[in-house]
């Protein structure tokens, strides 16, 4: 697709296994609501790069705007650059691979799959989440309500290395940490169910 | 012995809230809808004024009345038909149980009308017995699948409902069995507590990118419904036009849940006669009116509310309690089982629980069987009939030969507060209240 103009909606629905580079820059919602595509954005994406995306490929090769991968359900979102607020948000499986940082409350409500961020994370990362498991390889700048450190077990260790080798061109991946290196967050399941304590919690998130 | 005397401040239920409180530390969850008594201006304060010498009415129970109803003229190449202006609100498979959900399906489409999906996306069976499927697009994105979404007749954009403006869904651990956790990807057993706000767009410019998204997905086929929560519904209804619905969706706040913190039932949002009322003027001062069709929900009981709120500017009605009650919600049955979850017939608002007596708001396998889904689906069709045909007889005493031709003139408010509310005379006077 040539001279894309960063118009917004490009490549929505596409149900099909075919394979579609963007030279340039996308919009809004580019791959959004898609089921097996393969998308290869050269430039930046905006909001809600394939939200809720069924399955496929979507590879941006700049930056995403906010909400990339909002509500995946399953596939895989690569960004080689930073992934703006909201990366991965409610996200429902699948994998999502950031390159470089991503911003304020990223895996909010994250329910299931894996969030991978090379870089430094923003605040509030992991807000409430339940079963997503995050990768995180510089700086957390704050954990949200309920997101909890957790160990890498070498099992772990070696899928996040070849989850990264296979997905970031080998000069991003040599860049970034090695995977034994990542912090892994997780939910604390303090939130999954109402309790008497949830009332600190709050406090405790404020 | 005198009588001994309660407080008026401090009465017995709020006496036994607080030290509810004060046991728990949680506040209060519960289901139905507002069960405060009803002060505010209400449908029941309007009355119609058929015609004597100066209109003509028709013959109430043979002339023809038509109530086709057109839903998405404005953008949608395929505008929904409908035989009936009373449609099935969005409840989900899992506030609900699969009988439920068929059996509304089914029922609203033997009586030419449309059912919606949910917080939790589409039932296979739900979709094989509609005859009008409205899929429901929610903050959470529950169950989201674009093959279900392009196999619907309108998609239906959820910001908020009237139960609990401001706010996400809720589904309880004892609802979230194996089957809905694994249709909504969530652990099995959490107190399920939906988003507030759609993660991928924040305010009403967004939304219009969103809106052209969900055209795309479905080839501008169906009609996108935006639907809201009653607050600010003057602003809220022209920004929903602006974002390019077809149709919006006003919730009052007598609007019904399956859960929600109680005080959004009792004091949040507007009652569903306002919102209509500021809905019609909204679009009217935008010169929309009539090309972005309304739907009124909250609390619509029967014919004479939906006749009333067509005649102050909804082209259509959804009601969800009173179809839930067409299948036995609240009915003198099991009433050992509504003893055991401290509720009463005619006294039961503990959809949360899961423990619905009579298998409508629970996955409990025993207590859903009880629902037979065909003696349900006739219930409800029965129900759907029976309302507009109290819809028709209202409108032919008015003189119109189409339900839709029912209009403000049709009635007089019985108090000052619904004078004020709907810009209609107070009965005896030709005075509206407040101008």
């Amino acid at each position: 697709m040539l001279n894309p103009a960063a118009r917004h909606n490009l490549a929505v629905a596409i149900l099909h296994g075919v394979h579609i580079r963007i030279a340039g820059s996308a919009g809004y919602y580019c791959g959004g609501l898609g089921d097996g595509a393969s998308i290869e954005i050269e430039g930046s994406a905006g909001w809600g790069l394939a939200e809720s995306m069924l399955s496929g490929t979507v590879v941006v090769h700049g930056n995403a705007g906010s909400g990339a991968a909002a509500a995946l359900r399953n596939g895989s979102v690569i960004v080689h650059g930073d992934a703006a607020a909201r990366l991965g948000v409610s996200m429902k499986g699948g994998e999502v691979i950031v390159a470089g940082n991503c911003g304020y409350m990223a895996g909010f409500m994250a329910q299931k799959g894996t969030l991978i961020v090379c870089g430094d994370a923003g605040d509030a990362f992991a807000d409430s989440m339940y079963a997503t498991v995050c990768y995180v390889g510089g700086k957390i700048a704050s954990l949200g309500t309920d997101a909890v450190l957790s160990a890498l077990d070498p099992a772990e260790i070696e899928r996040l290395e070849a989850s990264l080798s296979a997905h970031l061109p080998p000069a991003v991946r040599r860049s970034k940490p090695a995977a034994a290196d990542f912090k892994k967050v997780i939910a604390g399941r303090k939130l999954w169910n109402f309790d008497k304590r949830e009332w600190r919690t709050w406090q405790e998130a404020l | 012995m005198a009588e001994l005397q309660t407080s008026g401040i401090f009465a017995p239920g709020v006496i036994e809230d607080i030290q509810a409180k004060a046991e728990s530390g949680l506040y209060s969850i519960r289901g139905f809808g507002t069960l405060r008594e009803r002060r505010w201006a209400t449908f029941d304060d309007l009355t119609f004024l058929p015609c004597s010498l100066t209109r003509i009415p028709l013959e109430g129970y043979r002339e023809k009345c038509s109530t086709k109803t057109v839903l998405g003229t404005r953008f949608a190449k395929k505008p929904i038909e409908l035989d009936i202006p009373i449609m099935i609100t969005g409840m989900s498979w899992g506030a609900l149980s699969f009988n439920a959900k068929v059996a509304l399906a089914k029922g609203a489409a033997s009586a030419g009308s449309s059912n919606t999906t949910g917080d939790g996306g589409m039932l296979r069976a739900e979709r094989d017995n509609s005859r009008t499927l409205i899929y429901e697009v929610l903050p959470s994105r529950y169950g989201i699948n674009i093959h279900h979404m392009r196999e619907a007749d309108a998609i239906e954009l959820t910001i908020g409902q009237g139960a609990k403006p401001g706010t996400g869904g809720l589904l309880l651990g004892s609802k979230v069995s194996d089957r809905i956790a694994e249709q909504r990807d969530l652990p099995i057993g959490v107190d399920q507590r939906s988003p507030a706000r759609h993660p991928d767009f924040l305010g009403p410019d967004d939304m219009i990118i969103k809106v052209e998204e969900l055209r795309e997905a479905t080839d501008w086929q169906v009609p996108i419904f935006i639907k809201m929560g009653a607050s600010r519904v003057y602003d809220d209804v022209k920004l929903a036009a602006k974002a390019g619905a077809d149709v919006i969706v006003v919730d009052g706040m007598e609007g019904g849940t399956g859960a929600s913190p109680a005080i959004f039932q009792e004091h949040t949002g507007i009652p569903t006669l306002a919102a209509v009322c500021e809905a019609r003027l909204a679009l009217e001062d935008i010169g929309l009116y009539g090309e972005v069709q309304l739907i009124i929900s909250g609390g619509i009981r029967d014919g004479v509310d939906a006749a009333k709120a067509m005649a102050l500017g909804a082209d259509a009605c959804y009601i969800g309690t009173a179809s839930l009650i067409a299948l036995n919600c609240n009915k003198p049955i099991y009433e050992d089982d509504y003893r055991a979850i401290g509720a009463a017939p005619h006294a039961c608002h503990h959809c949360h629980t899961g423990r619905c007596p009579v298998g409508i708001t629970t996955q409990d396998p025993e207590l859903m069987n009880r629902l037979d889904i065909d003696q349900g689906a006739e219930r409800v069709r029965n129900l759907l009939r029976a309302m507009t045909l109290e819809i028709q007889m209202l409108a032919r005493s008015c003189g119109k030969s189409n339900i839709h031709h029912l209009e403000p003139e049709d009635l007089a408010a019985l108090t000052l507060d619904a004078s004020a509310v709907c810009g209609i005379p107070l009965a005896g006077t030709r005075k509206v209240f407040g101008k």
